[in-house]
């Protein structure tokens, strides 16, 4: 039959929490469109607070009544604190065996990392220990020039909010790249995160094929939330989607990767009543910081945001407050979402991230959904039809069409 | 649709609901600006409550309130003329003379309305209206709930009893439920604003009265909510799928508890529903005594807090 590589959902997806460790605010580089305003080196997790995080969540085992949990570990770049990170991880280990944790044995950790520090040693050892209940993103953008274009290096002067020259700004592609291939041994089906921005649209196909060839099957690429789109970048991403989408069909590439981009269930009008869920995790996720507040997702915590205060929802001393959460839980897509996403055509796959929405939003609320990637999404979904309506006719001339159909994959809109 | 001016009349209005007033110098609005409010108010056909302080405004003010239709909200201890009286305290009820044509607010926390149920029995005789107003629902613990339930119960029998009698006492947390077929709440933002003593227009007095909060417009500028949405039913997804329809709905307190307009708090919630359950039972009571409100049910619902329940929206 005629195969197509599918997305890979995650790891028990829909039943497991996330409880993010956000272990640092610090990182090596300092990428152009990162929505971590606030980074700096001073906020780092200390054990103590760590422990208490981790006995608050063990110790109220009925209120973390989800079947699975994932540890997630983020910065800045989580690998700056391997050792605290191995600490954390031997502690939750023989926490929930002592307490016979129903998470215990259905558990999984998991990093997103810029990959520089991934081949040294304690980053390998603590692979090892810990293989069987890993997962690790690396995140590279494609070829170097559109890597390089916002993955930079960090340098001191930028502390005191000098930026470099675009002459001396030093890439970061050279020094994740070499990681790549020890990466894909040890997680052959791993995925990349690929980041939109307005200045290297121009570079998406070359870099989802580059992506391509250095193994990673793959991609899962999102334009920014934040509006920084400029006139005409809904053309270009158009443009660069449709090249795209030739360069899979034509190459067969759908056989073997995949690339978020292009999805079937993109594109359709939506049931204002059936199909009224929210997109977002937020407020179904957990976060907690170095000073020991807890957030409904990172997103929430200061140092993500520009304009608003931070949306702190408890701390590990107090534990959380459960009103606090009751706009998340109780939030859906109609209440959050203008006339004309109600009403949009092409509404099914338009994402949003809630924490965003909140940061743009005109009051502090994160009921105002913003739609600063209206005309990208839109973009998207015309190069999504060009690229099923293409790939569909080469299938049925070719004969494969039916079998297709007939075994059609599911969709699983995967929620932030 | 907007209904209601409230216009504040000095720093030191009284409190007639959740919020407190802590202020305690005194700031009277500018003639101007009421003068600004009142025009405001015709214009867009709004009626207007004055909220009193507790001293005696300058003439020239009560001239220009005189000039046109309204309804004043004033402190028990200043009270001439009032048609709403505020008693700020249930240890001020022993010294309000009460009137059978007026309305009065009673502010208590829990554990007041519970020392005082037959005092506040008594009440029930002597007003129109009584709206208790309780000032602690935000620290409500289940024990609190226990006790509210019971202290409902109280009122409920000495609400049965003056039914019994041929009278039809009006108690807000009691009463209020038997008579509504549709929500009717604080409606701030949304049926009403408030013009406090800064010549401004804010979404309620407690909004003007806090630190966070902040301005909506002016007279002369206009009225500019923001997200004005968040303050109607059809963008509250707790409230928009309950029942209790004589909730207080507090944005204020919905926001100081939740950080949102549209969301109240579990303590919220489940306090409504402990006054829905129990006009149920009171509904159920009044008509042994014979035909009472017919073809209006209120259902079992051992639910207390829509939240729970989200999944079956």
């Amino acid at each position: 039959m005629a195969e197509i590589k599918e997305q890979n959902e995650g790891w028990q997806s829909g039943i497991a929490k996330s409880i993010t460790f956000i272990v640092t605010k610090d990182c090596q580089l300092a990428c152009k469109y990162c929505y971590l305003v606030g980074k700096n080196t001073k906020e780092r997790m200390s054990w103590e607070v760590a422990k208490q995080a981790i006995d608050y969540i063990l110790e109220h085992e009925d209120e973390f009544n989800e079947e699975s949990v994932i540890w997630d570990f983020i910065g800045g770049e989580p690998f700056l604190e391997i050792d605290l990170i191995d600490k954390i991880c031997d502690y939750l280990k023989t926490e929930m065996y002592r307490l016979n944790h129903h998470w215990f044995n259905s558990y999984r950790f998991s990093f997103s990392t810029n990959g520089i520090n991934y081949h040294t040693e304690k980053v390998q050892n603590f692979i090892k220990k810990n293989y069987e209940h890993l997962s690790i993103g690396i995140t590279i953008d494609g070829t170097r020039r559109k890597h390089d274009l916002n993955r930079i290096w960090k340098t001191p002067e930028m502390e005191h909010g000098i930026m470099p020259k675009p002459e001396e700004e030093h890439g970061s592609y050279d020094d994740v790249v070499k990681n790549i291939p020890l990466w894909l041994e040890q997680f052959p089906g791993a995925g990349t995160k690929v980041t939109i921005s307005s200045a290297d649209i121009p570079y998406i196909t070359e870099s989802v094929l580059h992506l391509y060839s250095l193994g990673i099957h793959e991609v899962n690429i999102n334009c920014v939330f934040e509006d920084v789109w400029k006139e005409g970048d809904d053309r270009l991403l158009e443009e660069q989607l449709m090249q795209l989408a030739d360069a899979i069909i034509d190459g067969e590439y759908y056989k073997d990767y995949a690339c978020s981009f292009f999805s079937e269930s993109i594109g359709k009008p939506m049931d204002p009543e059936l199909e009224n869920n929210n997109w977002c995790g937020a407020g179904r996720m957990l976060a907690v910081d170095a000073a020991g507040l807890f957030y409904p997702c990172t997103r929430f915590a200061q140092y993500s945001l520009r304009e608003k205060k931070a949306w702190v929802i408890g701390n590990v001393r107090e534990g959380i407050n459960k009103n606090r959460l009751r706009p998340f839980l109780t939030l859906d897509r109609c209440t959050q979402s203008p006339q004309e996403c109600i009403d949009c055509e092409v509404a099914s796959g338009c994402a949003w991230c809630q924490g965003e929405n909140y940061d743009a939003a005109c009051t502090d609320t994160i009921y105002q959904r913003s739609t600063a990637i209206c005309k990208m999404h839109k973009a998207r979904v015309r190069a999504n039809n060009y690229y099923w309506n293409k790939l569909f006719r080469k299938l049925e001339l070719e004969g494969e069409r039916e079998e297709f159909e007939e075994n059609r994959p599911k969709y699983n809109e995967t929620i932030c | 649709m907007l209904q209601y001016l409230i216009i504040l009349l000095d720093d030191t209005s009284v409190s007639y609901c959740h919020y407190e007033n802590r202020r305690t110098e005194r700031r009277l609005i500018d003639i101007e600006d009421l003068r600004s409010g009142i025009l405001f108010a015709m214009k867009e056909n709004l009626n207007i409550q004055f909220v009193y302080p507790d001293y005696d405004i300058p003439q020239e003010y009560k001239d220009l309130i005189e000039t046109i239709d309204h309804t004043k909200i004033m402190p028990a201890g200043n009270c001439d003329g009032a048609d709403v009286v505020v008693i700020d305290g249930i240890d001020r009820i022993a010294d309000t003379a009460f009137d059978t044509s007026l309305t009065y607010v009673l502010r208590t926390d829990l554990k007041g309305l519970c020392r005082n149920i037959s005092d506040i029995g008594e009440v029930l005789e002597k007003a129109a209206r009584l709206n208790i107003v309780l000032t602690d629902i935000e620290t409500f613990t289940e024990a609190d709930f226990t006790e509210y339930s019971a202290a409902l119960r109280k009122l409920a029998t000495k609400t049965e009893e003056l039914y019994a009698d041929g009278k039809t006492p009006q108690l807000n947390i009691l009463t209020d439920r038997m008579m509504l077929d549709a929500m009717n709440n604080c409606g701030a933002g949304d049926t009403n604003i408030t013009l406090a003593p800064d010549g401004r227009f804010y979404v309620c007095p407690a909004f003007y009265l806090s630190e966070v909060g902040h301005d909506i417009g002016s007279p002369a500028d206009g009225l500019a909510i923001a997200n004005p949405q968040l303050y109607k039913l059809s963008h509250a997804p707790l409230c928009r799928n309950c029942d209790a329809y004589q909730c207080r709905r507090c944005v204020w307190m919905n926001r100081r508890t939740t950080l949102e307009v549209n969301t109240p708090s579990h303590e919220q919630c489940v306090t409504a529903h402990i006054e829905r359950n129990a006009s149920r039972e009171l509904l159920a009571a009044i008509r042994k005594h014979g035909e009472f409100m017919a073809g209006r049910e209120i259902v079992e619902n051992d639910c207390l807090d829509p939240f729970d329940n989200r999944e079956e929206w």
